[in-house]
């Protein structure tokens, strides 16, 4: 990117004013971050949830940009699915339709049915090129490396032909140790989540993993690296709350507002929200065949979530371990309305939990609900009985 | 001693209570909530301390309750006002088992199973029809203060029917009435009639059983007590004088002593396993 960057409203301000910045840009539908870049004369890929090579598009040149759906009214996209389907779906064509965002390329993933289909249905509407990136629905398959090196080697001819250049290996060295090092920033946040949560709120830790999406990954680094020494040095009072685990938003994101209000009652110290940016576990090598590495480390090294398969990951048990990294007390379980792969989970994690004898709370959320007084009522409610029976 | 501490940031007057392990009040203090909450908090919370003769230090933990609990950041935890009534209320009349709280901009009805656990809980819309603040609008449409509207209804010998309790809407009905010559003390009996029939309709939404408890400010108002109980035809508790006020954070102040007992009982727990521990 040239100039001085596309997010620069946060430079030399103090900690909360620099939150507040993050989560004006995350709540603003016209992305004016992904304007400015385009008004400098960059491209932009939109990749949908949940997982995204993004280096390699980075590697490019151009701007991955998060698809992850908004709190839009779906006003033409919903003539184009069913009522019984989630709504990040709906509202992530909406933007598009509704020209909030403007791309290159469209690229979905097979997480599941909706989800694959979107791809054919977005390709109808719009000249740019929209694929589909099969990540391996076998896991465990030996060939399931070699066979994803392929499809990153498909997508980056893709990538190239939108770029109007070739992608070197040296490209994508230089983006992976980008990205390695952003990675390494958000476990750093996520350590001060699970050490001492009373320095940044559930909401405030989102806020600055997510604007991620939508900003290069150079300036998000740059923006990690000035706010976390900012954290650590917060003076917060701690108070006695339960410490929680929040399960569900591996895809479809909850309002800001839901996620502030649960961080209100009970301090989350781990969760899958935008688990996709957190996906990689530890920094891809950068010897060697790039695209081959990146594949081994979305195999070996990675997170979980409902729509990844592997049988060395049942879901439940990681569930289990994530509490138990981060000595929660309790979880939140809960899945996006409509949303196949995370409610069915939810009988899963559920029965495990019963089995361990970790109290958890269950719900469903919407993106575009805006009333949260009942669930927070509740919520308080499931945390009261925790603190005093 | 131990001490404990219980603020409730209400919609019109916050409330402190600092208790000892014997749950004895020895401080309290209340005072308006304006705008700055976690301000208020604090200097209730400081108020009540200075009152019960004791040091900042001395009070051990700190339980925040009411609308704005969450502002509180003196406390150790917040809690719902449900819970916190819940446990207030028990303390007083042990064998409740509906609570009714009519507050500044609320109402709250809850029914109780053992140990003040609370079973099941309606409160009002998001708009302030049936609280409080339908009576002051009421009050004041006619030139009275808040703290007038006890003396006033105390003289009523009539309840003029007010139709609804939508504080916009009541303000026609009432300025009718008062071109019509009825007396204030009876169009104030009839707010008051009307706002006891939504909140019996609350009660009734929880399946309400006895005993009734009725806490919150508007309960000072002795004709507001008089009129639930002709109208559930049932006896009520009500805490003596102003602490219906204070029963909540009374109950918040309970739960701070609960929870240190708690802590203390995991702590020894924690302990005695490690002394049981192999090799140990």
């Amino acid at each position: 990117m040239m100039g001085p960057g596309v997010l620069t409203e946060w430079r030399d301000q103090p900690l909360d004013e620099v939150f507040w910045h993050c989560r004006e840009l995350l709540e603003d539908d016209s992305y004016p971050t992904v304007k400015r870049w385009r008004e400098g004369g960059g491209k932009v890929i939109g990749h949908f949830q949940v997982y995204f090579p993004e280096e390699i598009v980075h590697a490019g040149g151009l701007l991955p940009f998060k698809v992850r759906g908004a709190q839009v009214e779906p006003l033409q996209a919903d003539s184009r699915f069913g009522s019984y389907l989630c709504s990040i779906l709906k509202t992530s064509l909406e933007l598009a339709l509704s020209k909030r965002i403007e791309l290159e390329m469209f690229v979905t993933h097979p997480i599941c049915d909706a989800a694959r289909n979107l791809a054919g249905v977005w390709g109808r509407n719009f000249s740019y090129p929209c694929q589909i990136l099969y990540l391996p629905q076998n896991a465990n398959s030996n060939h399931a490396a070699e066979y994803l090196r392929g499809e990153y080697a498909r997508l980056k001819r893709a990538v190239e032909d939108v770029a109007g250049r070739e992608i070197a290996d040296q490209d994508l060295r230089r983006s992976l140790a980008l990205f390695n090092r952003n990675r390494a920033l958000l476990r750093e946040l996520y350590a001060i989540k699970r050490d001492a949560p009373w320095l940044v709120s559930a909401d405030e830790a989102y806020v600055l993993v997510a604007v991620g999406g939508l900003i290069p990954r150079e300036e998000h680094n740059e923006l990690l690296e000035a706010v976390i020494p900012l954290i650590r040095g917060r003076e917060a009072r701690r108070q006695d709350r339960v410490r929680v685990v929040f399960e569900g938003g591996f895809c479809e994101q909850p309002p800001l507002d839901l996620i502030r209000a649960i961080g209100r009652s009970c301090y989350v110290v781990d969760d899958d929200l935008l688990i996709g940016l957190r996906w990689i576990l530890e920094d891809v090598p950068l010897d060697g065949d790039p695209l081959l590495n990146l594949a081994r480390s979305y195999l070996e090294s990675s997170s979980y979530s409902p729509v990844q398969h592997d049988l060395r990951k049942p879901k439940e048990k990681m569930l289990l371990k994530r509490i138990q990294d981060s000595a929660a007390q309790a979880a939140i379980v809960t899945a996006a309305k409509m949303c196949e792969p995370g409610l069915e989970e939810q009988v899963a994690y559920t029965r495990a939990l019963d089995e361990a004898s970790i109290p958890y709370f269950v719900s469903e959320f919407e993106e575009n609900m805006t009333s949260f007084d009942h669930l927070e009522i509740q919520l308080e409610t499931f945390i009261e009985n925790l603190l005093f029976e | 001693m131990i001490y404990t501490s219980g603020i409730d940031i209400g919609s019109t007057y916050t409330k402190a209570v600092v208790i000892d392990a014997e749950n004895t009040i020895v401080g309290r203090a209340m005072q308006p909530t304006g705008f700055k909450l976690a301000e208020v908090a604090e200097r209730v919370h400081q108020m009540a301390v200075e009152e019960a003769g004791l040091a900042a230090d001395d009070v051990r933990y700190v339980v925040a309750t009411g609308f704005g609990r969450h502002q509180a950041q003196i406390s150790d935890v917040q809690v719902t006002d449900l819970t916190a009534a819940a446990r207030g209320t028990t303390l007083f009349f042990p064998a409740t088992r509906t609570i009714l709280d009519v507050g500044g901009q609320t109402m709250k009805a809850s029914r109780l199973g053992d140990g003040a656990k609370v079973k099941s809980f309606r409160l009002n819309d998001k708009c302030a029809a049936g609280t409080g603040a339908f009576l002051e609008k009421t009050a004041r449409y006619m030139g009275y203060t808040t703290e007038e509207i006890g003396p006033l209804v105390a003289t009523s010998k009539e309840a003029i029917p007010i139709s609804g309790v939508c504080a916009v809407f009541a303000e026609s009905e009432v300025i009718n009435h008062l071109s019509q010559g009825v007396a204030p003390a009876d169009i104030m009996h009839g707010a008051i009639v009307s706002l006891v029939g939504r909140s019996v309709q609350l009660m009734k939404r929880v399946r309400m059983e006895p005993e009734f408890t009725l806490i919150g400010g508007i309960l000072r108002f002795q004709r507001m007590v008089d009129v639930v109980r002709e109208q559930l035809e049932a006896e009520v508790n009500v805490p003596d004088g102003d602490m219906v006020q204070f029963t909540s954070a009374l109950g918040a102040a309970i739960l701070g002593q609960h929870r240190l007992h708690k802590l203390a009982d995991e702590r020894r727990g924690a302990k005695d396993a490690r002394a049981t521990a192999p090799g140990a």
